[in-house]
């Protein structure tokens, strides 16, 4: 692969990513909306929310900080876009990796917490220590599930697990052939998203948004271009391991939206649980269910 | 607000001027579709004060459903566009309002919901009651009506939304360039020694929205008791409390 053509994966890929975030996030809102019997926001409402977000006039900040927090939220799932696989671009995903990636997912929730710091919002810390407990309670299924896949498929390559599912066909995807560690990664994935019954750090009518709370303008806009990022990413992730990737875009993409919108139907109907029901919740369920999971692949 | 000609009512606010428009065509081309987006996309802040935060649920929920005109509810004063005040303000939750309107980014907008925001409504003669809302803030739309159904809240963001579209919502603005006005009014009911945090006239040399009515006696009176803020004191637990 030549320079330009890696430059341009490089480009393309969280473009990519953006978009298909986007409307990820408008099939989120419209799942809810339909879920309460509404009719949901209109096709390009994402885009609208972020445009008039970018474009308010006051932008407040609370100091250097704050704004490098934001940009650390959306440039970790940026660099983690480059190292997931989509069909036809591979980017850097064969110098990273599975594990590279996991790491990668953790910079946005530390980018946060430096950002939210800053604000001196007691709010908006209390929403931090709950969102890096949340990430202590999803963490431990989701790295069992990664060493579960990592052990099957005998690589951490993501590039290499997509190939090694595409061509034992159906029977050869990682949810046919450990189908313990599927139903973990999907419980971890509730938690990731940071969707109800998991919605501990948010929580808008208890901490006001958490560490939003001091965010306007383009922080937030950051932020929601953050969410973008994150469900995709978390979709593609689950796809990737379990579902065979795609071979092409017309595969692909029903699979990814397919695997956002099982949690995000799950979010609707449910209330949220408390930080220490979540922590017990996560450390028991799918833990024991992934481990049950490493058991039957590794015998 | 004694006649009726005295109760504000919508053609004022259609007869202003909407922006003038630049001469740099790429730049009237971005403001339109920030306008668009800014119409499009209203977080709302609703500040429930009365009665007719009663009217806002149905309108939000299944029955008429706010969200596909891309309004939704917000939780803090910084995430805001519009601020709803849905019924009476006494004089007490008219200095939170006044705080939460003064921490809201601009551009921002009010409504006032209910005949309470308009001239005090049913509560006229209570002696706690801030009858007029708009000579504490500038408010951009009035729903009037005890109280305005659904329909008529709905009908009422609708125009806000023309508004903002063809830019002629540009009230936030007032408050900057009268802000002796506002602040007089607000020390009449909270006396010499009001303050809020946020520094309105350093903003409105931001902006450059500055006028001779921005500073006047009573912004004078502010600016000779003003303090500074300072952070608070972070600490665990209070020197005098005494565990049990």
């Amino acid at each position: 692969m030549s320079v330009g053509e890696l430059a341009a994966e490089l480009v393309l890929m969280p473009l990519v990513a953006f978009v298909a975030g986007m409307a990820m996030v408008l099939m989120m809102r419209k799942i809810g909306a339909r879920i309460q019997r509404r009719i949901g926001p209109p096709l390009l409402q994402p885009l609208y929310d972020i445009l008039k977000l970018y474009g308010k006039q006051t932008q407040i900040s609370h100091g250097l900080i704050h704004e490098i927090g934001v940009i650390m939220a959306v440039g970790g799932y940026v660099a983690a876009e480059t190292l997931l696989p989509v069909p036809g671009m591979s980017g850097l995903a064969d110098k990273g990796g599975a594990i590279t990636l996991a790491y990668m997912m953790m910079i946005p929730s530390l980018g946060l917490a430096l950002g939210v710091g800053q604000c001196a919002n007691p709010n908006g810390s209390i929403g931090i220590s709950r969102a890096l407990t949340a990430m202590a309670a999803y963490d431990i299924p989701f790295i069992i599930v990664i060493f579960g896949a990592a052990y099957v498929y005998g690589t951490t390559n993501l590039a290499d697990i997509i190939a090694i599912q595409q061509q034992q066909g159906v029977p050869g995807w990682g949810i046919a052939r450990m189908p313990l560690l599927a139903i973990a990664g999907l419980i971890a994935m509730q938690g990731m998203m940071g969707k109800h019954p998991f919605e501990i750090y948010v929580a808008p009518h208890e901490i006001a948004t958490g560490p939003m709370v001091e965010m306007g303008g383009k922080f937030l806009g950051g932020l929601f271009v953050m969410q973008c990022f994150q469900i995709y990413t978390i979709g593609v992730l689950y796809s990737t391991l379990f579902l065979g990737g795609g071979a092409n875009w017309l595969t692909f993409l029903p699979k990814i939206f397919a695997v956002v919108a099982i949690p995000m139907t799950i979010a609707f109907v449910f209330p949220r649980y408390r930080t220490e029901d979540v922590l017990r919740l996560m450390w028991k369920w799918p833990v024991v269910i992934g481990l049950m999971g490493l058991a039957v692949v590794m015998k | 607000m004694s006649t009726l000609d005295q109760i504000p009512v919508r053609h004022e606010a259609r007869a202003a001027e909407p922006q003038p428009r630049g001469r740099n065509p790429f730049a009237n081309v971005f403001d339109e579709l920030m306008n668009f987006a800014r119409s499009r996309s209203m977080f709302m802040l609703h500040y429930c004060t009365g009665c007719g935060a009663i009217e806002l649920p149905p309108a939000m929920t299944s029955r008429f459903d706010m969200e596909r005109l891309g309004i939704q509810p917000m939780v803090t004063p910084r995430q805001a566009d519009i601020l709803l005040i849905t019924g009476y303000v006494s004089i007490k939750t008219l200095k939170r309002v006044i705080l939460t309107y003064e921490q809201m980014p601009s551009p921002k907008y009010v409504i006032g919901i209910c005949s309470c925001t308009v001239n005090g409504g049913m509560y006229w003669q209570s002696y706690a009651t801030a009858k007029v809302l708009r000579d504490y803030m500038p408010v951009d739309m009035y729903i009037a009506g005890c109280m305005p159904r659904p329909e008529a809240v709905i009908t009422g963001l609708r125009q806000l939304m023309d508004d903002i579209k063809s830019g002629r919502a540009d009230a936030w603005k007032k408050y900057y360039q009268q802000y002796d006005h506002y602040l007089g009014n607000q020390q009449k009911l909270f006396g010499d020694h009001w303050q809020t945090p946020t520094d309105i006239i350093a903003e409105a040399k931001h902006y450059q929205l500055i006028t001779e009515q921005t500073l006047g006696k009573h912004t004078a009176l502010l600016e000779q008791h003003q303090k500074p803020l300072e952070p608070l004191e972070m600490r665990l637990k209070h020197k005098d409390h005494v565990l049990p």
